[in-house]
């Protein structure tokens, strides 16, 4: 041992060693058996987090982390597990961009896949699958187990008393926003080289499509739940804990329905390029989705889109598609092919609402009070737009534009707001909707 | 701490100690001895209940024989009974934990001018939207609340790149203060979005110093003063911090990473914010709030200059050694210093070295002499205190390998690797005391990254 024959026999000890400490854990409850638990976990973050050329962890390093994630033991050793699979996952990623050479101009990025890395996730068409998961439940996570999660997380939301189940509600949390993470850093890279070279078979294999087209899974249940939990407000008798991961967990379940719309934008160009199989099945893009139980569930509208604000551009483009189903869309817009719809056609949806003709017609077809609530709400996410146009144009022209263009809609939203006010003597003006009236009159007084 | 050995002690009283009947893979460890031993009290416990209580319904023929047993059976229950409180308060002290918080105290409230009168606000109630729409009638609470619950505020203030005083103090106030979540938490962006705006242009008017923050944490109960820190029993309910704490986290987090615009902190007011952090880390409410509290750590320990954290890194890690209970907290705490960075790792270093010389008294001078002390440490010494062992091992594990060992601390490393030797080999794998496979294993453990290094 004192003098290794090669690197490998260096790692592998290593590996052996590290867990090696979790020996004698195994289903043991004791505090000196979740001690060597946290020990196994600062072992590993020793090995690969804290040398700057740290050794990437093996798979059964990571195995052992992602089961002290499932069995939760304590909250200490959820947290912990959670932390170090994210850092992991940070340090170490499982597909990546290649670096691009910049000096040909022909070189694209591609997407690296760690084929032989662990995965959180296991989508083998294997029958043995739901035995093996019952025999372990520490182990991977296929559709089925997935939809289970999703589910238990909207029954405990849903629950009144929901401190009696709290340690493994918070352990299901994490363990979502985890999987969340995961689903994004492959996804993401992909999509990316996807809107280069339209290689779908690239997010064909990405896991947040296999996780989709898999049987296992009923969409529309998984849909319904992930909205129900998306909206879930902690009451004030809530713990501190719950409240942090309880508010983090609504803000990933944001970040997955906006991956699932990402892909359905992906996914509809490459069908309208031929480059989809039947194999890749149908689904109901998920915005339809959302719309849809928007409309028919009037009453969410509003919570839905003061929690929905993560991504102000999805945001808008709820808004706007929500407007665009009562006010006719504008004959100069094509069907949109790649990606949402830029903030100009907020702008466009405002112009519906620009005369009194064009506003007494639309309020027949929705309520005045809902236009309020998207007039306000789009206004709001337009504001948070990134501002792209401050940080990279540092020119006063850029700025002068982008002044301008807030000050157009602010304006459109107050005559917005008065032709409504016009199309119909009764109507309340709502405290959002004043909120958004102070806060466009402001911006056009200081900004002319 | 309590003598170790008290725990061996009910192995005396053998009758009791059935050896159990599973069958195990490797020696059995001392707290599986305890669960049985445990198991074996509460049903001889509830049996010699019964038992008396049926004697007692016995009318009273019972003769002396009788009496006899029964006062050397109460006199067994009564010895098990101390016993397993014996142990039980041993148990405990093996979980980290202290209460850093005491109880909340009502704030006397901050003297915020009168939102009405600020500029944003006046201007607005004379544009003649505000009649029209019929915006803000009251004194404008209600529509302050809105503005700030629903994002709009930040968007304002930014649009006119002003944050008036009486905007930042009712703001911080409500951050700090308010019971309502939605209030607080869109407080709370709002700060964080007014200080990460990347308009240099903002011009606020009022910041919440150091002693503003303090003062929260006090009013939470945070005990600054470390005499009254105590351990947690389980089974104590105490008024913990106020839910701001979360909000309160996540300010500081956000305001230390603005120096390069204010330097909204003075050097030791920095120090201290680290110090609080680690402390906020010992308290078991605050488990869940675990990543939020390292990137203010994180976030903390980037406030500072390289010069001002060499010796910053140095101070705190000395007052930490001076004020937390020489016990599984130490570990805690190093556990909890990441090692992600630079700094960080000279931070885990120090706070493991400093903590160390307090546990040795300060007796040692410099670094050699702390390894000399740890080495004299007789490991086969029936009277051996393997959990302090534990402590010293894993700390100097921390202060040594953070501190990456070059050329010039080759004596340390082969002391090091002494002492290693001497907690690996010395110990024999069937002293079943506390702790002492712990020591054990992990000093293998760390002997061969030693070798493999």
């Amino acid at each position: 041992m004192e003098n290794p024959s090669s690197q490998r026999t260096v790692a592998g000890a290593l590996e052996e060693n590290i867990l090696a400490i979790l020996d004698s854990t195994e289903a043991d409850d004791t505090q000196y058996a979740n001690d060597d638990r946290t020990a196994f976990l600062d072992a590993v973050r020793a090995a690969s987090l804290v040398p700057e050329n740290g050794t990437p962890p093996t798979y059964k390093w990571f195995a052992s982390i992602f089961t002290i994630l499932r069995i939760g033991k304590s909250l200490e050793l959820t947290m912990a597990s959670f932390k170090l699979l994210n850092e992991l996952d940070k340090r170490f990623p499982r597909v990546h961009l290649s670096v691009v050479d910049e000096s040909k101009s022909s070189s694209k990025p591609t997407v690296i896949v760690e084929n032989e890395a662990w995965s959180p996730f296991v989508f083998s068409s294997e029958t043995s699958n739901e035995r093996e998961a019952a025999d372990n439940p520490g182990g991977s996570i296929d559709s089925s187990g997935f939809q289970l999660l999703i589910q238990d997380l909207a029954d405990a939301t849903a629950e009144p008393n929901f401190q009696a189940s709290e340690t493994k509600s918070l352990g299901n949390m994490l363990l979502f926003q985890y999987l969340v993470n995961v689903l994004e850093g492959d996804f993401q890279p992909r999509n990316c080289v996807y809107a280069e070279t339209a290689n779908w078979v690239l997010l064909r294999e990405s896991l947040l499509n296999m996780l989709l087209v898999s049987r296992k899974l009923n969409y529309k249940n998984l849909m319904k739940d992930c909205l129900a939990i998306m909206y879930e407000n902690f009451d004030t008798a809530a713990t501190i804990a719950l409240l942090e991961i309880g508010n983090n967990t609504c803000i990933a379940m944001q970040k997955f329905l906006i991956l699932i719309m990402e892909l359905d934008v992906s996914k509809k160009a490459a069908e309208m390029q031929g480059s989809t199989t039947r194999a890749d099945g149908v689904r109901t893009p998920l915005l339809e989705m959302v719309l849809d139980e928007l409309t028919y569930n009037i009453d969410i509208l509003d919570s839905f889109l003061q929690v929905f604000k993560s991504e102000p551009k999805w945001k808008l483009e709820v808004v706007v598609q929500y407007l665009w189903k009562y006010i006719g869309k504008p004959s100069v817009r094509t069907r949109r092919s790649n990606g949402p719809t830029d903030d100009a056609s907020f702008s466009g949806a405002l112009k519906c609402f620009s005369n009194i003709t064009s506003t007494k017609s639309t309020i027949k077809k929705i309520r005045p009070e809902l236009v309020q609530l998207l007039l306000a709400h789009g206004l709001q996410a337009h504001l948070s737009l990134p501002c792209k146009r401050h940080v990279e144009g540092s020119s006063a022209s850029s700025e002068e534009t982008s002044n301008s263009s807030l000050i157009e809609v602010s304006e459109n939203i107050i005559s917005a707001f008065r032709n409504l006010k016009t199309a119909d003597k009764k109507m309340e003006i709502l405290p959002l909707g004043k909120e958004a009236l102070f806060t466009a009159a402001t911006i056009i007084s200081t900004k002319s | 701490m309590m003598d170790i050995n008290n725990l061996l002690d009910f192995e005396s009283e053998e009758p009791l100690l059935n050896p159990p009947a599973k069958k195990r893979k490797k020696v059995i460890g001392l707290d599986d001895l305890l669960t049985d031993f445990y198991k074996e009290e509460g049903n001889l416990i509830e049996k010699a209940a019964k038992c008396a209580k049926a004697k007692a319904r016995r009318n009273n023929d019972s003769d002396e024989e009788d009496q006899d047993k029964e006062a050397s059976l109460c006199e067994l229950v009564d010895t098990c009974e101390n016993k397993i409180i014996e142990i039980g308060g041993k148990e405990d002290s093996f979980l980290w934990g202290i209460c850093v918080f005491g109880d909340q105290k009502t704030p006397s409230p901050l003297a915020i001018p009168e939102l009405k009168s600020c500029t944003m606000f006046q201007s607005f109630t004379d544009n003649k939207l505000n009649s029209e729409f019929e915006i803000c009638t009251d004194n404008g609470d209600t529509l302050l609340e809105g503005l700030i619950v629903n994002g709009w505020l930040s968007k304002v203030v930014l649009a006119r790149g002003h944050v008036e005083k009486s905007v930042a103090m009712w703001t911080f106030n409500l951050m700090v203060y308010s019971s309502k979540e939605k209030l607080r938490t869109s407080a709370c962006d709002f700060w964080c979005a007014i200080l990460s705006s990347e308009n240099e242009q903002v011009k606020i008017d009022w910041f919440p110093s150091y002693s503003e923050l303090k003062l929260a944490l006090e009013n939470y109960g945070f005990l600054f003063n470390s005499s009254n820190m105590e351990y947690v029993h389980s089974n104590s309910a105490r008024q913990g911090p106020a839910q701001n704490i979360r909000a309160w986290i996540k300010y500081a987090t956000t305001s230390c990473q603005v120096r390069s615009k204010t330097a909204i902190y003075l050097t030791s007011e920095a120090e201290e914010l680290v110090e609080v952090i680690i402390y906020l880390f010992l308290d078991r409410q605050l488990q869940g709030l675990f990543v939020l509290l390292h990137e203010c750590m994180q976030s903390a320990i980037s406030y500072f200059t390289d010069n001002e954290w060499e010796s910053s890194c140095e101070k705190i890690a000395k007052s930490i050694a001076r004020r937390i209970p020489k016990d599984v907290n130490c570990l805690r705490i190093v556990e909890c210093i990441l090692g992600a960075n630079s700094r960080s790792k000279l931070f885990r270093s120090a706070v493991a070295y400093q903590i160390l010389l307090s546990c040795f008294d300060y007796k040692a001078q410099h670094e050699e002499e702390i390894l000399n002390l740890l080495i004299s440490i007789n490991v086969k010494d029936k009277n051996c205190d393997f959990f302090k062992v534990y402590v010293y091992l894993v700390l100097t594990e921390n202060w040594l390998l953070s501190n990456q060992l070059g050329e010039a601390k080759r004596v340390l490393n082969e002391m090091w690797r002494l002492y290693l030797r001497n907690c690996s080999c010395l110990i024999a794998s069937t002293d079943l005391r506390s702790f002492a496979s712990k020591v054990r294993n992990k000093a293998s453990y760390l002997l061969q990254g030693t070798i493999t290094q």
